[in-house]
């Protein structure tokens, strides 16, 4: 037992956790940070070793740089459909999601797309009758948008995201313009920006729009960029000016290597260190509660010193009020393994994710794929409708690294060129040059909606080294997502054809999970955008927490991260959990009549 | 550097199955790498053969190229995979049906030779591109089409 207790403690150092230690730090409250993964993300040089770990290694999936401690496993692309892994599948279709289990969290590895929620996707179920209502409206979020904006830098023009119905707050604008859109964005737009598309019986004109994007770039007014990260000497955190404006390395996901993409060390070294105390290596284990009142009495955890072994001493964390910012599976699993289910029943259900596919092809301009973020622009227009009644909503991210996650190219091109075609020197440049100059991808993200059954449980028979229950996922894709998949697929084909793209979907594809739909096979991948697993509601029978994320069923408890959607609509959700991570900081001050106060002090607005 | 006459012979046979000049190739800091490597694999008799099958050619078309070591049983997959390891900077490993014939090659396997070899990956080049994650044009380059080098 530790003997010093806080005001708050916080499990888990991924940007949900960072918000609210930042905040809650200003404002003098004592805080604790827990985090499971070891601290090789706060000195610039033990950054860059995990870089030098992506180049070296031969496959490089998202989680190749960030190898996880012993006692804190995370799931794997690699292992999806093996039966292998940190994850139980259950089935019947794969999960085919990951996070990262580090100090930073899974933004260490995210693309960084910071689209904001629609209004009409926080009022799913009586505008279109499917899905489920959020508590709150797009209106109670919206200054949370800005200050979240602010907070993690994110890159767009407010006259450019004005569409579906989303409003600004009057005079607002992004803090940085937006990400230059790229060559191969421009020569799509300039065959098909204003061409009608059909989706069943209504046709919309589409637009190659810039998406807002946590990267940085050119500052508006006085917004200090924040680059990369270092430690000096005495060990404070400071930023460098490394890393100030993105540079193109086309590597956000799985490393930004100069670290002008937002991760969640950048918030960390802005809190007020006076007030916040870090420990890393700490895996929460067992949250503890009062029977009688239900008040949370304090975190077991488990302390390690080296991330290679399985050795570990078990403290006890306490203070006043607690956040679990573990990620949503992670959440779900630490009540579940502190048998604490919720008298609602539902902690762990409603899993959700975007289940993507992939539409390729061959542009008949040369478009100079592999430059640039791996994506800077989408196509927006199927994310609302009155067709939301039958079938999902999607949107497409328009990829720049050419056909590099469908079928692996560059590399099996090569392969493909010296060993099937034989060819070498000259002819080998102009062959490469013609077979990946023109390569157009598109990821198409399917709205899924909160189902009970799709969820996270655990099962004394799975545990990790460490003894904790490893996550056990029953995951099923229904026909509301399926038929979105098919209008997707339907309406990338006749944007290839207005564009005079050559349909290369399928050919030479990497191995991925399938789902059958009408006789059709779908190829499909997770988008690592958990949600879900702690509903929020308004009504204690229904939901986990209230529309503060606080917990129903443990008043001094809160819950933060996507876990707490009931819905997600077609929006990648870290700006929305970080909207709603600064709203929970918000919250708990007000529990604390003597805080400095937050607005004053921090929120970059 | 290593100047003796078999390293000059391999950078010869580099940029001949490359397409790319000798300064491009030594710019890449890997070139020495790349036949330590190779041999490490392969073994000094193997690269031996291949350097001397080279420099016997009378001229360096591809045509001869494809004849006398591509075409070659035992040449042939070690060749091919220098081109792959210039342009990718991995070193695959070599077909069991060579490792039978010609092997053992006790250090073949598919590995990156040194993270700099990801980084230098000739493909890149090739395309006007640059390795994901390594060498940023800069901001907003991208925006406009890529400038492909010729030599
Ligand atoms: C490849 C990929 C690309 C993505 N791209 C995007 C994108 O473009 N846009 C977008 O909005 N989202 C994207 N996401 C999703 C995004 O990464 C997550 O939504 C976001 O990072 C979740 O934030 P979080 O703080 O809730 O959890 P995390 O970021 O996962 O942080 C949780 C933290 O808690 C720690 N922790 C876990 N368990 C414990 C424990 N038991 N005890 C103590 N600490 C613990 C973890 O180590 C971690 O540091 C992407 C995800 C992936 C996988
Ligand atoms: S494109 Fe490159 S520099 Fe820009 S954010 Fe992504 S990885 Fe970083």
């Amino acid at each position: 037992m530790t003997a010093t207790s806080h005001d708050v403690v916080i499990v888990g150092g991924g940007v949900a956790g960072s918000l609210i230690a930042k905040r809650l730090s200003h404002a003098g409250l004592k805080v604790l940070m827990l985090e499971a993964g070891p601290e090789s993300t706060r000195s610039f040089a033990d950054y860059n070793a995990h870089l030098d770990r992506f180049y070296a290694a031969s496959a490089k999936g998202a989680e190749s740089p960030w190898p996880p401690a012993v006692g804190a496993p995370q799931p794997d692309g690699g292992d999806i459909g093996t039966g292998k892994g940190y994850f139980v599948q259950r089935g019947p279709n794969q999960y085919g999601s990951t996070y990262t289990r580090t100090l930073g969290g899974s933004t260490l590895h995210w693309l960084g797309v910071s689209l904001r929620m629609l209004p009409e996707d926080f009022e799913l179920q009586t505008r279109c009758g499917v899905g489920l209502d959020w508590p709150i409206g797009y209106s109670t979020l919206s200054p949370y948008y800005d200050q979240a904006e602010h907070e993690m830098g994110v890159s767009a023009d407010v006259a450019q995201q004005q569409y579906h119905g989303l409003s600004f707050t009057p005079g607002y604008d992004y803090p940085m313009r937006h990400i230059p859109q790229s060559y191969s964005d421009r020569v799509l737009a300039a065959a098909v920006d204003g061409t009608r598309i059909a989706l069943g019986d209504t046709s919309v004109a589409v637009r190659v729009r810039p998406y807002p994007a946590a990267r940085n770039s050119i500052p508006r007014h006085s917004y200090q960029p924040r680059g990369a990260i270092d430690l000096d000497r005495r060990g404070n955190p400071y930023l460098l000016t490394i890393g100030e404006r993105c540079e193109g390395n086309t590597a956000c996901t799985p490393i930004c290597p100069v670290q002008a993409k937002y991760h969640a060390g950048k918030t960390l070294v802005e809190a007020d260190w006076r007030h916040l105390e870090l420990r890393t290596r700490a895996v929460a284990s067992r949250v503890l509660v009062d029977p009688a009142s239900g008040e949370v009495q304090g975190i077991r955890y488990q302390r390690y010193e080296r991330p290679d072994a399985p050795n570990f001493v078990e403290q006890t964390a306490t203070g006043r009020y607690y956040v679990l910012a573990a990620h949503a599976v992670e959440n779900a699993r630490l009540l579940l393994a502190s048998d604490l289910p919720g008298r609602s029943g539902l902690v762990g259900r409603h899993l959700m994710d975007h289940p993507a596919l992939y539409a390729w092809g061959r542009s008949p301009l040369a478009v100079g794929p592999f430059r640039g973020p791996q994506s800077s622009s989408g196509i927006e227009e199927f994310r609302a409708g009155a067709f939301r009644a039958q079938h999902a909503a999607f949107r497409f991210d328009i990829g720049n690294d050419g056909w590099r996650a469908t079928t692996g190219a560059p590399d099996t091109t090569v392969a493909q060129a010296v060993l099937q075609q034989g060819l070498i020197g000259q002819s080998l440049r102009h062959r490469l040059r013609e077979q990946l100059g023109n390569q157009v991808r598109f990821s198409l993200a399917v709205e899924q909606l909160a189902d009970a059954t799709n969820r996270v449980s655990i099962d004394p028979a799975y545990r990790d080294a460490f003894g904790n229950p490893r996550p056990v996922i029953d995951y099923r894709i229904t026909d509301y997502t399926l038929a979105g998949m098919a209008a997707a697929l339907q309406v990338a084909r006749q944007i290839f054809a207005r564009a005079g793209i050559t349909d290369c979907t399928g050919q030479d594809e990497l191995s991925f999970p399938t789902v059958n739909y009408q006789g059709r096979n779908f190829a499909y991948h997770g988008m690592g955008h958990f949600a879900g697993t702690h509903l929020m509601g308004a009504d204690p029978r229904q939901s986990v927490v209230d529309s503060h994320q606080r917990s129903w069923d443990h008043r001094n408890l809160y819950l933060a991260g996507a876990g707490s959607f009931p819905s997600m609509g077609t929006s990648n959700p870290t700006l929305t959990l970080a909207a709603l991570a600064l709203r929970i900081a918000d919250d708990l001050i007000a529990q604390f009549p003597n805080a400095a106060g937050a607005a004053a002090q921090c929120g970059g607005l | 550097m290593v100047d003796d006459q078999r390293f000059q012979t391999f950078l010869e046979l580099s940029e001949a199955i490359t397409g790319f000049g000798r300064v491009r190739l030594l710019g890449t800091g890997q070139a020495e790498l790349y036949f330590a490597t190779a041999e490490r694999v392969v073994g000094h008799a193997i690269m031996d053969e291949l350097l001397t099958a080279f420099a016997d050619l009378p001229t360096r078309t591809p045509e001869l190229l494809r004849l006398h070591l591509f075409g070659n049983e035992m040449l042939g997959d070690v060749v091919r995979n220098l081109v792959k390891l210039w342009f990718g900077g991995v070193w695959y490993q070599l077909p069991a049906i060579w490792q039978q014939a010609y092997g053992p090659a006790a250090e073949d396997g598919t590995f990156i030779p040194s993270p700099d070899a990801y980084v230098e990956g000739l493909m890149w080049v090739a395309i006007g591109a640059h390795p994901a994650g390594a060498k940023a044009p800069g901001f907003a380059s991208w925006a406009v089409a890529p400038q492909i080098p010729l030599s």
